[in-house]
């Protein structure tokens, strides 16, 4: 019976979860395992406890209150706060957005498709799945075939590396001190626990109805979608580490990236990659936009739903539209390195990650909205030092760049 | 005048000139139309909240400060009172339902002003204005300068208090004027639209509001994809309870969407009447006579005599969806008509049988949905019989179903002739609003030349600041001559759409108008037509093109602007003959008797315009330009 009623909640947390290892996240670990071999495996185990109670936090806020997480802000901080807040998530959002559209380039070059070719299409269909509301209805779909990174996990195994290696990585922190390295490690915490990603999850949370009561069994959804996620993360950097590494092959674009999965797949490799990266793409290319607009228009008290004309709700209808065009554009600029973009975003989320966490701890934190629901101390203190870390991250190469070491 | 926002954080000065806090709320009386501000609470030193009477100690408030009249040792605190709403903590930054516009908003700011020594609430700000304040009062001043610069107010959209209902606060227990207009008070179909705006949690908080009758008319109301939800979040007892006041046809949609657990446990719980009459219609597909008929029936025999048909009526169908008709039986199967007009006007003694009509329409319950309306609205019917092939009467469609069915299948029919899923939704409603407005093209050029340049400064910045992270290759010569005139198209790509949408509105306007299949011209003449026109659209857009390149480029010398010109033509004439191709299409299909989009037409014909285009212009761009 409670695994019955467990696999009947799953889904918010499983989905937003995936939704996650996008073309931002396989860029990023992709480049971090062949850069670095398995240097930063420490940092996945370090931040796998921090993204999982993020995610249940964002939860819990969600089912105690019955709102979302940019309505609360705004009942909390007031107008003035909420701007930021909400610039904060827009420029996230879009800065991923403009990834997924460089995951699409990007997999259908693997394709021989040119990125003028399929960015244009990608960027109507992606409009028209979210006009339509249809993406709903494809989501299953497209999560089933990103599915296809589970391959990372066997390509893993096949590419036997040395895990006593592996092992001791995940327990040794070991810093490297360079501008790259420290970019990376902010990419890493950005494409982990995306801002945006609480967005999405706690929405969903809240259009379920889902009540405190029914949390206890939804939590468990959320946080095993948030380990599952991260345990395949952490495959991606063990198979890029144990194949492109040694190889001195550094991920400069799709095609190499792909290599890694050639201990299993062989020849269809890049094949293999393409699909997956293409339907993760698609479907974050779709979600993301939508996620961005509802907040927004939650925050602002302006109407929104898929169901609205643009009469009724024109800044609804505009700002996803708006986004995703935006964010194609961008890609259709001539001599974009398309990995380079995907890392980018990353490091923007990862950058701007630690403002809205403040605004998360702030109302999590506060008795008059969560009740006797707030958090507990060890959230807090692991959510606080996630937060000084990442700030420090960012902090230490704005410096480096400024200074020009590294 | 005062906004909430601009007093907040004030200082509070005693009648010694001592600040002895600040601002950090105001109470208003609930029971009138514009309220008297009640009470003043401020945060004293080491942010200890108090709270004062207003008309006690107030004596002056400015957009400085507010004086009170007494020293600090001579105040005597209050508590908030029950029927007191606090301006900050309830109404700020919260969403209210607007009843008077039924919608969701949020509140921006409030407004305040003095009258004759009290200060009133005149209402809250919704609108963008109070957001642009918000942020900073000089932005709102810039922008209410610009837009009174193009001739129009920036809006100040005030809520007065009357017609506001809280979310989150319950208002039951205060006392509200006569005139206060809350969200239960309005028309069901009107709550139901409020409803849709709102999360399950707020709906649920709205339905504790609502007496069963009233839920029950406003869950009919509700769109579909709602009904089975908030049934499901209501508790079974009040859920089957609500059930059983719906009408039959209604309550069995509503089962029938829900699992099969919830709707048997509500069938249980409801009285056995209903749940054998919503139990006789979950046997029928959806989409059918029987999926939307009800099982509440007005049947008399043709051995009664009018008076008695009357008071049968008035005790024993009183309950009934409809009894404009009755109908006349003889065991199970339906023998005739009569309409209420026919019993009104017939003396009380008249037997049935002199009055009934045995020429009935009906339909079988296995017809569908949208036959039954044309039937109902073909012979101006308010109700319709089913009968099963045995000739049993079954049910009744009534004229409120039909209706639905008729908008239902409309948007469908829209959604399938144009690939937009709702009627006007945002694909057809976009395409207009772009068509409409005449300023977009000189908008639309500033908005891609300024990306241009935007975008390749951020290109030149995000190289220089990641290049340490993955090195970003130089633009090569080839793509740059491509894409530099691929931005000239995208700067004139309205002049194409221009073209491309007239063709079209043009076959549109005869498919509206009904042309006769001989009165219209063969497909050559068509085509020959088409192809004139097409040649002189696309001279004279290539020739502006032309020019627009050498007007950029300063000169008409090197293949740029040739290149360009002749590209814009090329694309011209093409659209135009494929838009014309396409009228074509959407003129036989429409004498074939199916439905057209008027929508999807301009909208193809556009999105084949620019695609070829751009197409053009990048092979032009490279053709011309020889590596080197």
């Amino acid at each position: 019976m409670p695994f019955l009623a467990l696999l009947a909640v799953i889904g918010p947390g499983v989905i937003a979860a995936s939704a996650g290892n996008d073309a931002g996240g396989i860029s990023t670990y992709s480049v971090a395992g062949a850069r670095y071999g398995y240097t930063m495996l420490w940092m996945m185990l370090a931040i796998t406890p921090s993204f999982i109670i993020v995610q249940e936090m964002a939860g819990r806020m969600g089912a105690a209150t019955g709102k979302g997480f940019a309505a609360l802000i705004r009942e909390r901080f007031g107008l003035r706060p909420t701007f930021y807040a909400m610039l904060m998530l827009f420029a996230s959002t879009a800065a991923t957005t403009v990834a997924e559209f460089a995951g699409i380039a990007a997999a259908m070059e693997l394709f021989g498709v040119s990125r003028f070719v399929s960015v244009p299409i990608a960027a109507i269909v992606v409009w028209l799945l979210v006009v339509r509301g249809s993406y709903r209805s494809i989501e299953k779909v497209l999560l089933g075939l990103s599915s296809v990174f589970i391959a990372y996990v066997i390509a893993a195994f096949l590419a036997r590396p040395d895990w006593g290696e592996v092992g001791r990585s995940f327990i040794t922190p070991h810093v490297i001190p360079d501008r790259a390295f420290i970019a990376l490690s902010i990419g890493i915490a950005g494409t982990t626990i995306a801002p945006w990603m609480q967005f999405l999850l706690q929405s969903n949370i809240v259009d379920k109805g889902t009540t405190m009561k029914e949390w206890a069994l939804a939590r468990w959804d959320v946080m095993v979608g948030a380990a599952a996620a991260n345990v395949i993360a952490c495959f991606i950097i063990i198979t890029t580490a144990a194949v492109l590494h040694p190889a001195g092959i550094s991920v400069e674009s799709a095609s190499d990236a792909a290599q890694a999965l050639a201990p299993l797949a062989g020849p269809y490799a890049e094949m293999l990659f393409a699909i997956g990266l293409l339907s993760a793409s698609v479907l974050a290319a779709a979600v993301l936009p939508l996620t961005a607009s509802y907040a927004v228009c939650e925050a602002f008290g302006w109407e929104s739903g898929l169901d609205r004309s643009w009469s009724e709700a024109p800044l609804f209808n505009g700002l996803y539209t708006f986004v995703i065009l935006a964010s194609a554009a961008v890609i259709l600029l001539p001599g974009l390195n398309l990995i380079a973009i995907m890392l980018v975003s990353q490091v923007i989320n990862g950058v701007l990650l630690p403002f809205l966490l403040i605004f998360m701890m702030i109302i999590i934190n506060d008795h008059r909205i969560m009740g006797r629901h707030v958090n507990n101390r060890v959230n807090n203190v692991l959510s606080w030092s996630t937060i000084a870390v990442v700030i420090a991250l960012t902090a230490a190469l704005t410096g480096m760049t400024v200074l020009g070491i590294g | 005048m005062f906004y909430l926002t601009r007093m907040l954080g004030r200082p509070v000065v005693d009648a010694a000139g001592e600040v002895i806090g600040e601002i950090s709320d105001v109470a208003i009386a609930t029971g009138e139309v514009f309220p008297r501000v009640t009470s003043l609470a401020f945060l004293g030193p080491t942010k200890t909240p108090f709270m004062l009477s207003w008309r006690k100690y107030v004596s002056t408030i400015d957009d400085e400060q507010v004086v009170l009249n007494a020293e600090r040792p001579d105040l005597r605190f209050s508590y908030l009172q029950p029927d007191e709403v606090l301006l900050a903590r309830d109404l700020l930054n919260k969403q209210i339902v607007d009843t008077q516009g039924m919608k969701v908003v949020r509140v921006n700011d409030l407004k305040v002003s003095e009258s004759r020594g009290q200060l009133r609430l005149l209402g809250a700000e919704v609108g963008v204005r109070g957001i642009l304040r918000g942020l900073h009062p000089s932005i709102e001043r810039v922008a209410a300068a610009a837009t009174r610069l193009l001739g129009r107010e920036l809006p100040e959209n005030l809520i007065a208090w009357n017609y506001m209902d809280l979310l989150d606060r319950d208002l039951s227990h205060v006392r509200l004027s006569v005139t206060h207009k809350r969200l239960h008070e309005l028309h069901p179909a009107d709550v139901a639209d409020v409803l849709e705006q709102l999360t399950p949690t707020q709906r649920a908080r709205v339905f504790e509001h609502l007496d069963n009758a009233q839920a029950a008319l406003t869950v009919a109301e509700l769109e579909d994809e709602f009904q089975a939800d908030v049934i499901d979040d209501l508790g079974s007892q009040r859920a089957s309870d609500i059930l059983e006041m719906m009408d039959p046809d209604d309550a069995a949609d509503i089962i029938g969407d829900l699992p099969y657990d919830k709707a048997e446990a509500l069938l249980h719980l409801m009285g056995v009447q209903e749940a054998s009459a919503v139990r006789s219609l979950l046997g029928y597909k959806e989409k059918t006579a029987g999926g939307i008929m009800t099982p509440e029936v007005t049947t008399v025999t043709d051995d009664m005599t009018v008076q008695q048909v009357i008071d049968y009526l008035r005790t024993g169908a009183a309950e009934h969806e409809s009894i404009y008709y009755i109908y006349v039986v003889e065991g199970d199967r339906l023998e005739g008509v009569i309409s209420l007009r026919d019993l009104v006007i017939s003396e009380p003694s008249t037997p049935v049988a002199d009055l009934v009509d045995r020429d009935v329409i009906t339909v079988g319950p296995d017809d569908d949905q949208e036959d039954v309306a044309e039937t109902m609205s073909k012979y101006d019917l308010l109700a319709l019989p089913v009968v099963d092939e045995t000739g049993k009467l079954v049910g009744i469609v009534t004229v409120d179903d039909a209706l639905e069915v008729m908008e239902e299948e409309s948007a469908e029919d829209l959604a399938l002739a144009t690939g937009s899923a709702r009627e006007y939704g945002p694909l057809a409603s976009m395409g207009w609003w772009l068509v409409r407005r005449s300023a977009w093209v000189a908008i639309w050029a500033l908005t891609v030349s300024g990306y241009v340049t935007l975008a390749s400064w951020a290109r030149g910045v995000a190289a220089r600041t990641f290049d340490f992270l993955i090195p970003v290759p130089p633009l090569g010569h080839l793509s740059i001559a491509g894409l530099e005139l691929v931005a000239y198209a995208i700067v004139l790509l309205p002049v194409v759409l221009r073209a491309t949408e007239e063709v079209s509105s043009r076959s549109l306007a005869e498919l509206i108008g009904g042309v006769d299949a001989d009165e219209r011209p063969g497909v050559m003449r068509v085509l020959l037509r088409e192809s004139l026109l097409g040649s002189g659209l696309g001279l004279a857009t290539g020739l502006l093109a032309f020019g627009y390149a050498a007007l950029v480029r300063g000169g008409t010398e090197g293949p740029v602007p040739l290149a360009l010109g002749l590209a814009t033509a090329a694309a011209v004439l093409v659209a135009v003959l494929a838009s014309a191709g396409l009228g074509e299409a959407a003129w036989r299909r429409s004498a074939a008797g199916k439905r057209v989009s008027g929508t999807g037409l301009p909208i193809v014909a556009m999105l084949i315009g620019t695609v070829l285009y751009l197409a053009f212009t990048y092979w032009a761009g490279i053709l011309s330009l020889p590596v080197g």
